[in-house]
């Protein structure tokens, strides 16, 4: 179990769910984090947990889409806290949509929030990352980029471009030492699944597709991605790591 | 240092050499008491010799992994040691590098008579202690060849990827008793053995074609295999975690 202090972590979409749990944990292990959300209240919500728990935290209130505040923002972070060593791609949203259902505007937000703003925020990290020959990026797939759906083609979609994200940049960013790996989570218990209508009924159902007989708590796979992060994974790059509990089990 | 593996029970076959030992003192060295195996009592002996000195709880078994009367005279005398067993890391292997021409019926017998049916008989002598312990821990020892094949050793190809069927059935069959079971499928390793065939310049040579530019040692490797032994990983199954600097990222 790696300690992450003196390491700054940026987690996108750090305001609830699993972001949080990345967030806190991070920071349980010594990360000073920075906590990206569009959500004002939930943001400065993780702020205070993590430093009630003794840790350090700083928010970015914006969207991840609007690039240009996203920029500046992560700029000024940098300046303000020296270095940024970790960026966790978590930011995104959730889809049930069948195709015929998806409008443009529909299609273009999804695209925006997984893709563009991964991107983004990783274009704006990588030059200090290069410039110390360190750094770890861990974007957020799900099973669904990998297997697909029976709807959500939208959400499948993008979780897949960050699949190709993480393999391009883990060979072009190589050389500079940073080291550029993916996580597709399987069923996890965050807000937006406990909320669904009738999901004490409908949970019975899901989880009985999971070998395990269970879905994740978001702590299991903040786990995964605070592996990632450490250097005890230094020669893991281009990977893709799915705690799934054995839902989905891939051809290799 | 992190003592996660506290009062867990580990066997890891293979472990008087390479990847095995550095995975055995990781064990350890994080709480784990360990059944050490090796065909080679000089090098069963030169893990023990460390463990002893660090006071760690061991014992070292010297026999052959191909028979499978000695798989289930492994699993007891962890049992009766310590009544109990947690996690087995099937790491005993061969590595012969033949082109097809020259690998005769006994070659090829024998290279999977240790890796899959050593892999398989042990495993099967130690499912039910490992179905007893709640948190049971399987993990295989594949290769980065399996999934992206080589020029040469088919034998060991083939071999590596029968692990992966086994990985894959296995997770989904003792899922129902929390029995997690995954692959490492390691990259380029500098391990004693390699170190003596390749040669340092020709490692420098392989170590080129990385993206990340290096081998790993064989206790970043352990350090994988660490982490799947840990209550961290524990919706993690079925799943293949390759090491490997970035030569190899598999097409899902």
């Amino acid at each position: 179990m790696s300690n992450f202090e003196g390491r700054v972590a940026v987690i996108t979409g750090g305001g609830r769910g699993m972001g949080r749990a990345h967030a806190c944990l991070l920071a349980a292990r010594g990360a000073s984090v920075v906590v990206q959300d569009i959500l004002e209240s939930e943001a400065h919500e993780t702020v205070r947990m993590v430093r009630d728990a003794g840790g350090e935290a700083q928010a970015i209130i914006c969207d991840v889409t609007d690039i240009r505040s996203l920029r500046t923002a992560l700029a000024a972070m940098e300046r303000r806290l020296g270095h940024l060593d970790i960026l966790v791609n978590n930011a995104g949203i959730g889809s049930e949509a069948s195709l015929e259902e998806i409008t443009e505007q529909e299609f273009d937000r999804m695209f925006a929030v997984h893709v563009k703003g991964s991107f983004f925020a990783t274009q704006a990290v990588v030059p200090g990352m290069k410039a110390r020959r360190t750094g770890k990026i861990i974007n957020i797939s799900s099973i669904w980029g990998m297997v697909g759906h029976h709807a959500a083609s939208d959400y499948c979609g993008a979780k897949a471009a960050l699949l190709g994200l993480t393999k391009a940049w883990a060979r072009e960013l190589a050389p500079w030492n940073i080291h550029v790996n993916a996580v597709a989570p399987g069923g996890v218990l965050t807000e937006m699944v406990l909320q669904q209508p009738n999901i004490e009924t409908r949970m019975a159902d899901k989880i009985k597709l999971v070998p395990l007989g269970r879905y994740a708590d978001p702590s299991e796979i903040a786990a995964t991605v605070a592996f990632l992060a450490s250097s005890e994974a230094d020669f893991i790059t281009g990977q893709v790591i799915s705690p799934n509990g054995g839902q989905t089990i891939v051809g290799i | 240092m992190t003592h996660d593996l506290d009062g867990r029970v580990a066997i890891i076959t293979g472990a008087g050499s390479g990847i095995g030992q550095a995975t055995v003192w990781l064990l350890a060295e994080r709480g784990a008491a360990v059944l050490v195996q090796d065909i080679d009592p000089d090098g069963a002996a030169a893990t023990a010799a460390r463990l002893g000195r660090q006071g760690c709880d061991f014992l070292v078994l010297v026999c052959d992994i191909a028979d499978p009367q000695a798989n289930r005279h492994i699993v007891e005398a962890a049992v009766n040691r310590w009544g109990a067993l947690d996690i087995l890391v099937n790491n005993a292997g061969i590595g012969i590098d033949r082109s097809i021409e020259n690998i005769d019926e006994l070659a090829f017998d024998r290279m999977f008579a240790v890796h899959v049916k050593g892999t398989f008989f042990t495993t099967q002598a130690a499912v039910p202690a490992l179905k007893q312990s709640g948190r049971g821990r399987i993990i295989n020892t594949s290769s980065r060849w399996a999934l992206a094949g080589h020029d040469r050793a088919s034998d060991y190809v083939a071999a590596k990827s029968a692990i992966l069927g086994l990985t894959k059935a296995w997770a989904r069959e003792l899922a129902p008793h929390h029995i997690t079971v995954n692959a490492i499928a390691p990259g380029g390793v500098k391990t004693a053995m390699v170190r003596r065939t390749l040669g340092e310049s020709g490692i420098a040579t392989e170590e080129k074609q990385v993206p990340l530019g290096r081998w790993s040692d064989p206790g970043e490797i352990a350090a994988t295999t660490a982490f799947l032994a840990s209550d961290a990983a524990a919706f993690i199954t079925g799943q293949v975690i390759s090491p490997n600097g970035g030569k190899t990222m598999v097409g899902f």
